[in-house]
């Protein structure tokens, strides 16, 4: 019985990461609708088109925390793949998320799914420790505990801390009002390229959610993102 | 992009937007499919077990006669005892399956009068006497053994005092059925249903029912078409999983929809979109919809309660007013209800912003439909109590429930429902008839329509099963209802609501749209269609049944992985707002449940439902927990998902800006999605996986009586549901409610200013191109102009 809770704990952490990585599976298919035939590279910090254009990052967009980049409209036009690439005239442009996976509204559901699970693991451990007491079991059920526990911990943790990079409708009901120049910003503001940094060649997304680390990460993390970017001025 | 706006005044359709390839395949594979259905249909009605005109004992005295197990086969329904147990599997979980457990009593029987089980000579004779098909085709006479005759008696006895006890010990309501008549009747059906399970077909070395149930007593064990069919349509699975991915990897951004910029999109404000009067109509069905959802969790936290504690609901004797067999019924039949009102509220929303105007009037025809709706269901929903209770004692009456899981609501109310279907249809067609004239069949006002026509015409299929049928038969055509209905249809017309949701709100183009539904349509169809057999293993049908369903449900997980991994990419898109929109995208929470449901049909459709798809898995799984689990995750996951989504979609537009609870929504949507997590996790699978392994180990019967379900191992996990569907029903259902509300509440108050529905355009979405012009997409022009 013992082995068994601490066997469904196990299963539910493996199936908890096991759906994190397919989560984040379709995350990138997700991404792919968007920029198939685009190739990102990482060294530079930029994409190639499927007809070899190159698109340069061209504003940082801290409200949807993304990275935009842009080709040069005048190849753009005259492409003749365009009418399958864009409609737009100012070049055909692509968006990177800042933020690694977790970061997003749909990230942070499938987070909020693995919490849960581990949840189950550690309420079932944590029953089972109520009902067995002997040495042999203990040895078994302790270390399972702790384990669920701790993930639970860092899951949980890490969900918390995570906003989701969603707009929130309530700031950004009124803003129009204030600041005409935000309603569009990409005409009136042009290009951004304050606190540019190129990305860490790490890849983006690794499972788990305690490998973040908040510093050497290129475009600023989400976590210091939080913690001013009420004070900063966007332009 | 250039926007072109066909004239409205145009004569010319519009042509097609994808290659006439689609439509061809579409055609061939529903050609298909349905022919092999047909063949089906025929193979069921020449391959059934035969209901014998008379049961005979060896001496000459007759049992029973056919009429007595057809009108067995009624009490057992009209009681809604399908709701309690099982017949060949299917019902519910709480009772015992009742073929299986005739068998195993009359088998324990013959073995005591023969002289007891420890001889080896006796279990031989008695596996000999079950098996032996004594059925006479000339003078449809079955001659039963003597002691099959004593051991029937016996049974009448114990089926007497089983159903007759003044107590609520087995979660029936006291003295269910004391008629000795119907006892009798009851038993012989319970009787015939064993007979099929054990006697071997003529010609073949398997049961009716290729040997279910487990029960070494009369030598059942897993015929060869079992395991071998379960082979290869795993084998079936992996290679055609391997080869779907490997073609898509190859080729799949060329189907087209891929590396497309996202165009630049303006939301508009719920408040700047008006609505016609029947979009405001639909307010009072999301009303309904949000009661209709929080009275199925309650109804479905009492019927939890019975497997935790049977006896007492918290020191209240439940199961005199609300017997277990009660409480499902409405649980399973408000699952259906509720999700159903949704969809019908959501099309009668999109159709004007589909068809870009609203006919005079549509409104009144949206309210009549509304009371139709809840004429049915609360209408049904009393009659089955009334029914359980015994009111309606006489046979096959019209008022009487009809007691198929699924399909329990008289037949009165079961052609009211189908009417009101096809009413529904009628009031689309008339909405989008305007639209429907200026465009090709092929695209997606089309689908959007003929999707939804298919809806009443499924659900119409239903009328065929009678509850005086052979069973065999009657429960073919019942899961025309469950799976073709239910998965097939109502996800097709779910695809096809969400790929022109994401078209109106500029996630995708038309074109995309219309690829990714057909590609839908396609690999749904392929194996869903054909898939629908892998209900019907073990109730009776030859074993192509099984072959053929297993084979091609098996196929179905391919689309299901595939399409699951693409969905949920796609489903996804919703919640990518990355564009520069100058005003805030209004769908967070609905585009969020898209996301969930895009994860639920993974995990709950995809994964425990082919947990239990392969026949020699459900020879011991079908009617245990794991069942359950497939169902709930499936159902509320999937389906519910998807009709919260749609109903807050539509309630957004409802509720004034000012009024809209984006708190609630997203407390709603948090407590729903963990709450359903919890309680697969944490109850459904674990408890599934353990009586699956009781019933392996310990035979079928073991693991379905109502000791082995309430024992305190499973009781421990039952409780440990409890906060997780206290977060599903407090945070999930009540909240949802409240929105629901708001919705008729601030609707109400809305004025729509329009006075000719037929002049006003809706406009969703603007989209400011990059020259600074505006463009209106409006549902209509967005749609026409995603061709260029």
């Amino acid at each position: 019985m013992v082995l068994l809770v601490a066997g469904y704990a196990g299963l539910m952490v493996a199936v908890a990461a096991g759906l994190e990585w397919l989560a984040r599976h379709a995350a990138v298919r997700s991404d792919r609708y968007r920029t198939a035939g685009f190739t990102y590279q990482p060294d530079h910090d930029l994409w190639v088109c499927p007809r070899d254009e190159t698109l340069w990052p061209h504003e940082v967009d801290r409200e949807r925390r993304v990275v935009r980049y842009r080709a040069r409209p005048t190849v753009c036009n005259a492409c003749p793949a365009k009418p399958d690439c864009t409609s737009s005239h100012t070049g055909r442009e692509i968006v990177r998320p800042i933020d690694r996976w977790p970061h997003s509204e749909a990230g942070r559901f499938h987070r909020g799914v693995s919490v849960t699970l581990a949840a189950v693991a550690a309420a079932f451990v944590g029953a089972a420790l109520a009902a067995f007491h002997r040495p042999v079991e203990l040895a078994v059920l302790v270390p399972a505990g702790a384990l669920t526990g701790w993930l639970l911990w860092r899951w949980a943790r890490d969900f918390w801390r995570t906003p989701s990079g969603f707009p929130d409708v309530s700031t950004v009901r009124h803003r129009g009002t204030e600041d005409p120049a935000a309603e569009n910003p990409g005409r009136s503001a042009g290009p951004v390229l304050v606190d540019l940094v190129p990305p860490s060649r790490r890849r983006t997304g690794t499972a788990w959610g305690f490998d973040r680390q908040p510093t050497a990460r290129g475009y600023r993390s989400t976590r210091e993102a939080g913690t001013d970017d009420g004070e900063e001025d966007p332009t | 992009m250039t926007a072109v706006r066909e004239r409205p005044g145009g004569t010319g359709r519009r042509p097609l937007l994808v290659s006439k390839a689609w439509i061809q395949a579409v055609a061939l594979v529903m050609l298909f499919g349905f022919a092999v259905m047909g063949l089906l249909a025929y193979r069921t009605y020449t391959a059934e077990p035969p209901i014998p005109d008379r049961v005979v004992s060896a001496d000459g005295r007759v049992l029973y006669t056919g009429a007595e197990v057809s009108r067995g086969q009624q009490v057992f329904l009209h009681n809604g005892l399908m709701e309690y147990g099982s017949i060949f599997g299917h019902g519910a979980y709480l009772g015992p399956d009742f073929t299986d457990d005739y068998l195993h009593r009359a088998a324990e029987s013959v073995t005591r009068q023969l002289g007891g089980g420890g001889s080896d000579t006796v279990a031989q004779r008695v596996i000999q006497d079950f098996r032996e098909n004594r059925y006479d085709e000339a003078t449809r006479t079955l001659t039963v053994t003597p002691e099959q005759a004593v051991a029937f008696d016996e049974n009448v006895a114990y089926y007497g005092q089983f159903f007759g006890a003044d107590d609520t010990s087995k979660g029936l309501r006291p003295k269910a059925i004391t008629d000795p008549a119907e006892i009798r009747q009851l038993t012989a059906f319970f009787s015939w249903s064993a007979w099929a399970a054990s006697t071997e077909r003529p010609g073949k070395d398997y049961s009716y029912t290729n040997n279910w149930p487990p029960e070494p007593l009369v030598g059942n064990k897993p015929t060869a078409n079992v395991v071998v069919w379960s082979v290869l349509s795993l084998i079936a699975l992996l290679a055609g999983i391997g080869a779907l991915f490997a073609v898509f990897g190859r080729w799949g951004d060329r189907l087209g929809w891929r590396g497309r910029q996202a165009d630049t999109l303006s939301f508009r404000s719920p408040d700047a979109v008006t609505l016609t009067p029947a979009q405001r109509a639909t307010a009072w069905f999301f009303l309904v919809v949000g009661l209709l959802f929080l009275v199925q969790t309650l109804l479905g936290a009492a019927s939890e309660h019975y497997r935790a504690d049977v006896t007492s609901f918290f020191g209240i004797d439940l199961a005199r007013l609300l017997p277990y067999n009660l409480v499902r019924t409405w649980h399973l039949q408000l699952a259906l209800f509720w999700v159903s009102a949704a969809f019908l509220a959501a099309g009668i929303f999109l159709a004007p912003i589909i068809a870009g105007r609203e006919p005079k009037r549509q409104n009144v025809l949206a309210y009549v439909l509304l009371g139709a709706v809840a004429l049915v269901v609360f209408g049904s929903l009393i009659g089955e109590g009334l029914s359980i209770h015994g009111v309606f004692s006489s046979p096959g009456s019209f008022f009487q429930s009809q007691g198929f899981e699924y399909l329990d609501l008289a037949r009165a109310w079961q052609v009211l429902l189908t009417l009101g279907l096809f009413i529904w249809a009628a009031i689309l067609f008339r909405g989008l008839r305007v639209r429907l004239a200026r465009d090709h069949m092929g695209n997606m006002p089309w689908l959007f329509f003929l999707a939804a026509l298919a809806i009443p015409a499924f659900y119409a299929v239903g009328l065929l099963v009678d509850s005086g049928d052979n069973f065999t038969h009657a429960d073919f055509w019942r899961f025309w209802v469950v799976h073709l209905w239910v998965e097939d249809f109502l996800e097709l017309f779910t695809t096809v609501m969400v790929a022109y949701i994401f078209v109106m709100l500029g996630v995708i183009r038309e074109r995309v749209a219309l690829t990714v539904i057909y590609l839908d349509v396609l690999l749904y169809s392929a194996g869903g269609v054909i898939g629908t057999m892998h209900h019907l293993y073990f109730s009776g049908e030859p074993a192509e049944h099984m072959a053929l369903g297993a084979f091609f449900s098996a196929a179905e997980v391919i689309p299901l992985t595939f399409l699951t991994v693409e969905a949920w990419s796609f489903l996804q898109l919703g919640s990518r707002q990355e564009g520069k929109s100058a005003t805030p995208f209004p769908h967070r929470w609905a585009v969020m449940f898209l996301v969930a449901v895009g994860f639920w049909n993974f995990v709950g459709a995809g994964i425990f439902g082919f947990l239990i798809n392969l026949p020699v898995v459900s020879y011991y799984e079908i009617g245990t927990a794991l069942t359950a689990n497939h169902g709930h995750a499936a159902m509320m996951g999937v389906y519910g998902m998807l009709a919260m989504g749609l109903a807050l979609f539509c309630l957004r537009y409802l509720i004034p800006e000012q009024h809209w609870p984006e708190r609630l929504a997203k407390i709603s949507f948090w407590s729903a999605n963990l709450g359903l997590l919890w309680m697969c996790f944490a109850t459904l699978l674990p408890v599934g996986i353990l009586q699956l392994y009781k019933s392996v180990d310990s035979g079928y019967h073991a693991a379905r009586t109502l000791e082995y379900v309430t024992n305190p191992t499973n009781s421990v996990f039952e409780w440990l549901r409890l906060p997780g569907d206290v977060v599903f029903i407090v945070g999930g259902a009540l909240p949802f409610l409240w929105i629901c509300y708001l919705g008729v509440r601030h609707s109400l108050r809305r004025r729509t200013t329009l006075d000719e529905p037929e002049d006003m355009l809706f406009t969703d979405i603007t989209v400011p191109s990059e020259d600074g012009r505006q463009r209106e997409a409006s549902g209509a022009s967005s749609t026409t102009s995603a061709g260029d």
